[in-house]
């Protein structure tokens, strides 16, 4: 698990282009949407949509399903873990 | 200044046309309209592996398309939008009987975000590699679709082209408008069109608000949209002008609103301050009271957010009384750029023939307030229509019954006639980015020279001018845009511009070319959404609105290399009849050596220096005293004869009362040349103007343009 966090923060810094972001910046356990934390939007919700059905196979249907799962990184690793197909 | 104030030039529209999933012209379209019947159907004619989404197609190939033209697909390129194009426009013109002779009087605008797409994600590989399809190279801007359809059927006075995504066509009918009331104008025809395409079929999706069943506006279940495709198209002439010739009204053009949401690229605000504030302008640009409004054909995508926006909009302005309403998209699917025009046409159907359009698959109410859900027979004598666009470019256009008693319009300045009493227009401040040294003049005295076939600009320090979490989705030109348009305003010292104008040849060509090259290299899943969402041609404009929180006016033209000079035409128009007191007009285009070589292969760049362009310019009816020139006129013309330019460039030394003059043909050794560098040439010319007024040309195969600059010592 830890693996796919530290897997998931870098992946997470590519696709939304956060250049001034490393990795160990990146609580697995923040918030990643809202004032705390990174600081996310609804488009950088889409993005991970698009990450995670490019990078393991998960196709999510409805945007809203993104709120819970994109909670943290933590929370997003572990429903990765479960879901994945690749 | 002392202004005269007088009533709005009687708009009058005298012709129709119209083409979408519901029906090949007026007559079809209100039987399926009267009959309810939706032309929401499975894909049909795109070639696309998406196939889980309905839409609304029209009804024809493009071989049939052609067939009904008169056209030979194998002589001459041709695009499905612009196909489309000519049926809707084909229509309009006969209906208003406009002979042929008159076209050369007569300005053509439409409004297109797709423009020649369908063809570029076709031949985008063979673009790269085959060259058995170069000839569809230039026919890929917005601009070339328009030049297609206009050319069809002859040759027109000026072509432009309203860019501002699906509030595009909406947009040309404004502009059109402004046209006739500024006197330039007696009959503009004004409209859009729009195919559906893999590239914003894909892109929706990765935006998620695709419905895969039919859409429900405003519907508690409703799920987004389905994208339609169409074109429409309207005669515009002011009454004097149709009286003379005797056409028929079909209906007034009342009055119309746009402002800028300034809040997200693709979401709406939940208070919907621009859609309040476009339908209020158009209320109060007639003088009309919100219990007047007999029917609103809303935007009404299918979207919770944009569904919900719309009414927080329409319960902020009608307060508990909200007009009978409806969106026909669940009829037509969302025909984007062409919708504007599309739903004018489909209110000009309800109010001839005395009928409320049904909100289609309405059947519970959420939040939002309850739309028209069983047909209605009713006389309409007010009718509001809504074009919205990402971005937040916002648009409400007011038609009023032919038979309506003259509308008092207080607050309207008439431009005729054309007078010493207008106000004069100040170039106050431009910045520019280019191959020069950026936000600053040093290339007066150390110019840098241009050795590469493509220059591309020298970048500025961009951390100062936008916080990092919203640079890192931007492109470079979107950066530009928005550090040229932060020192302009400063160097002004204006604070938030009243309206911002922007031309652009190609928006965003460099995401636009990602999505593109992903489309064809590897197939149709998991297009990203943010490359889309700064694909479309409105983006710089609407992001700088964000930006400085600017909800004015807010429009984007992208007409090659005429694309500047019909934003800084639609400024002089709004600031000379007093509409506003000062604009940002801007020019940006960036390129990319991969899409140098297509424009080179297409015969545009192709022994140029190339460069790129970002030029963000303050103008004002006000000289705080600082000005950097007086902008004293200038004439946009498509394909002109020896004569109309020297007529032209006579009329405006005439206008502006100037006999001694310099003329330049602009300065591409220091600027180079892109789609905009027109921008880039004022700019200059603005800084290098010393005693004598300065004409500053632009002429290629089609286009031809004369700004005329005064110097302030002489304004």
């Amino acid at each position: 698990m830890e693996q796919l966090i530290q897997k998931l923060k870098q992946e997470i810094i590519e696709v939304l282009n956060l250049e001034d972001i490393k990795p160990d910046d990146i609580d697995a356990n923040a918030p990643l949407f809202g004032t705390e934390g990174l600081g996310l939007d609804s488009i950088d919700a889409l993005e991970l949509i698009v990450l995670m059905e490019k990078n393991y196979g998960i196709r999510l249907q409805d945007p809203n399903q993104g709120k819970e799962i994109f909670k943290s990184i933590s929370v997003m690793a572990d429903y990765i873990s479960k879901n994945r197909t690749k | 200044m002392e202004l005269s104030i007088a009533k709005m030039t009687d708009i009058l529209i005298t012709g129709a046309g119209i083409v979408s999933a519901i029906g090949v012209g007026k007559d079809e379209t209100l039987r399926s309209l009267l009959e309810e019947r939706s032309g929401i159907r499975p894909l049909k004619y795109l070639n696309t592996t998406r196939r889980e989404f309905p839409v609304g197609e029209v009804q024809l190939s493009n071989d049939e398309m052609c067939t009904l033209l008169g056209i030979d697909s194998n002589s001459q390129p041709t695009t499905r939008t612009a196909l489309m194009g000519m049926l809707a426009l084909k229509e309009a013109l006969e209906q208003a009987r406009l002979s042929p002779d008159l076209y050369q009087h007569i300005p053509l605008i439409s409004g297109t975000t797709v423009g020649g797409m369908d063809k570029s994600e076709q031949y985008y590989l063979d673009f790269l590699e085959g060259d058995s399809r170069n000839e569809y190279i230039r026919t890929h801007d917005c601009g070339a679709c328009t030049e297609m359809i206009a050319d069809h059927f002859g040759r027109f006075q000026l072509l432009t082209t309203l860019s501002t995504a699906c509030s595009s066509a909406a947009n040309a009918v404004i502009t059109g408008a402004e046209l006739i009331r500024a006197g330039r104008a007696d009959c503009v025809v004004v409209g859009g069109s729009e195919c559906i395409t893999k590239f914003h079929l894909n892109g929706f999706a990765s935006l998620m608000i695709l419905d895969r069943e039919s859409c429900r506006p405003f519907d508690a279940s409703r799920a987004g949209l389905n994208l339609g495709e169409g074109a429409a198209w309207l005669v515009l002439e002011s009454s004097d002008h149709a009286q003379k010739r005797g056409a028929e009204p079909l209906a007034h053009l009342a009055g119309y609103g746009n402002a800028c949401d300034a809040f997200h690229q693709t979401a709406t605000s939940a208070d919907g301050e621009g859609p309040y504030r476009a339908m209020k302008l158009a209320l109060e640009s007639v003088g009309i009271t919100p219990n007047q409004v007999d029917y609103i054909n809303t935007h009404g995508t299918g979207t919770v957010n944009n569904d919900l926006t719309e009414c927080a909009a329409l319960s902020r302005l009608f307060g508990e009384q909200v007009p009978p309403f409806s969106s026909t998209k669940a009829f037509t699917g969302h025909t984007t750029s062409a919708s504007g025009t599309i739903e004018a046409v489909i209110c000009l159907l309800a109010m001839q023939h005395s009928f409320l359009p049904v909100n289609l698959r309405f059947t519970n109410a959420d939040s939002c307030q309850k739309p028209v859900s069983t047909a209605t027979a009713k006389p309409l004598r007010y009718v509001l229509s809504n074009a919205f666009g990402f971005g937040g470019n916002d648009s409400a256009l007011l038609f009023a019954q032919s038979s309506a008693e003259p509308v008092p319009a207080p607050k309207l300045i008439t431009a005729e006639p054309i007078s010493a009493q207008r106000p004069k227009v100040y170039l106050l401040s431009a910045a520019q980015i280019s191959a020069q040294q950026p936000l600053c003049d040093d290339w007066i005295e150390h110019p840098e020279p241009l050795t590469e076939p493509l220059t591309r600009s020298r970048e500025a320090d961009y951390k100062q001018f936008i916080p990092p979490l919203e640079a890192r989705r931007m492109g470079r030109i979107i950066k530009r845009a928005i550090a040229t348009a932060k020192t302009a305003i400063d160097t002004a010292g204006i604070g938030i511009p009243e309206a911002i104008i922007t031309g652009t040849g190609l928006g965003c060509i460099e995401n636009t070319e990602i999505f593109l090259d992903a489309l064809c290299r590897e197939g149709e899943d998991q297009m990203m959404p943010t490359r889309f969402m700064s694909s479309t041609h409105n983006t710089m404009s609407s992001l700088v609105a964000i930006n400085l929180q600017d909800h004015g006016y807010n429009v984007t033209y992208a007409h090659n290399t005429v694309s500047f000079q019909s934003a800084l035409m639609d400024a002089l128009l709004q600031l000379r009849r007093g509409a506003i007191g000062n604009a940002m007009v801007c020019a940006h285009d960036e390129m990319t050596p991969s899409y140098h070589a297509l424009l080179c292969k297409g015969g545009f760049l192709a022994g140029k220096k190339a460069t790129e362009c970002s030029v963000s310019m303050v103008l004002a009816s006000d000289n705080p005293g600082n000005a950097l020139c007086e902008v004293a006129g200038m004439r946009m013309l498509y394909r002109p004869t020896e004569d109309e330019r020297q007529q032209a460039l006579d009329g405006l030394l005439k206008e502006a009362d100037v006999t001694d003059y310099h003329l330049t043909d602009g300065y591409p050794d220091l600027f180079g040349t892109c789609y905009t560098s027109p921008a880039l040439d004022l700019y200059a010319a603005a800084h290098l103007i010393k005693d004598k007024p300065l004409v500053v040309r632009y002429s290629d195969e089609k286009h031809y343009s004369l700004i005329l600059l005064r110097p302030c010592s002489a304004c």
